[in-house]
């Protein structure tokens, strides 16, 4: 599920940046280093939408750099046990199949694929394995399964 | 057609195919013990937090997109991987093309008493019987908010409403 929630971290600032665009280098230092990011608690963090306030800042002792606490607004997309989504499916092999829902990869194994579905074997197509985090998904209860492509149903 | 089968021998197949499959996420990547959806257990952060639907996550990434292009002419390579995949995704899975009506089924799923992560799971999902949406949203039933067969099945009808006219 998507949502849009406050976060709050400490951006360390070069002094050179200090100057009358430092807010707009804060800005863009935060969204490199954030946006994409992943975390256990957070999600995958998808897009910054606002900036909530800048703290002041704090001259760390030897650097000269600068600490600010910056919060955020940003588009998270955090996945829960037990939700139900919608997934386009990449690869399908004997052991189950894997499946995208946005940035997160999912593989819903053999044992939780209703036993009317069969495997039809043949060439297996073969894969590589992502970074990011994963999920285990089931299709093995009411009204989950093949659908309909939402996008081309009137 | 009582009997599925699952397309394994060519990737391209699949690809040309896109199956889609509405599925549930067993295992959270934390771990947390504590964590099921099914029961509304999400923690109290996100509980409390603005959940969005596909829809409006489609319209806030694409307004980003946009303003992306206009300071840059290869906007693509700005964005991340997991905004890229994000914004491919809920384009897929919009079931509201139309602002007005996005804003719409918001209002009338907000007047249903329902928590935000229930209303953005019957936004996304659309269910189109009071079984479905059941299954689909099983705490709808077991909060005790008076919700009856009669009142979703209302909400559903309306909703399909929405979807006919915009």
């Amino acid at each position: 599920m998507f949502f849009h929630i406050i976060l709050e971290r400490n951006m360390q600032l070069h002094p050179r940046h200090f100057g009358r665009d430092l807010r707009e280098k804060l800005v863009s230092k935060l969204m490199k280093d954030v946006e994409g990011t992943c975390s256990g608690r957070h999600g995958f963090v998808v897009a910054i939408t606002g900036i909530e306030n800048v703290g002041k800042g704090l001259i760390r002792d030897g650097t000269g750099f600068v600490t600010f606490p910056v919060k955020y607004q940003c588009v998270v997309f955090r996945p829960f046990k037990g939700e139900i989504l919608e997934a386009v499916v990449t690869m399908v092999n004997k052991m189950g199949f894997f499946a995208e829902a946005g940035p997160v990869q999912i593989f819903v194994s053999n044992h939780l694929i209703p036993d009317d579905m069969e495997f039809q074997s043949g060439d297996m197509p073969n894969y590589t394995t992502s970074d990011g985090s994963f999920c285990i998904g089931t299709i093995k209860d009411d009204f989950l399964g093949v659908i309909s492509d939402p996008g081309t149903t009137s | 057609m009582s009997k599925i089968v699952i397309l394994g021998t060519e990737v391209q197949i699949i690809i040309a195919v896109y199956l889609i499959f509405r599925l549930k996420l067993s295992l959270s990547m934390s771990g947390e013990e504590e964590e099921n959806a099914a029961e509304l257990k999400i923690g109290d952060e996100f509980l409390k937090a603005k959940c969005l639907m596909n829809c409006e996550v489609s319209l806030i990434l694409e307004h980003k997109y946009e303003q992306l292009q206009q300071m840059s002419e290869d906007p693509l390579n700005q964005v991340s991987q997991v905004f890229e995949k994000s914004l491919q995704y809920v384009k897929r899975f919009s079931r509201y093309k139309n602002p007005d009506a996005v804003r719409q089924v918001r209002e009338l799923l907000s007047r249903q008493q329902l928590a935000e992560f229930e209303l953005c799971v019957l936004g996304n999902l659309c269910p189109e019987t009071v079984e479905e949406a059941i299954a689909m949203v099983p705490s709808i039933k077991s909060r005790g908010r008076g919700h009856d067969d009669e009142a979703i099945e209302k909400m559903l009808n309306d909703m399909s409403l929405i979807k006919k006219f915009e």
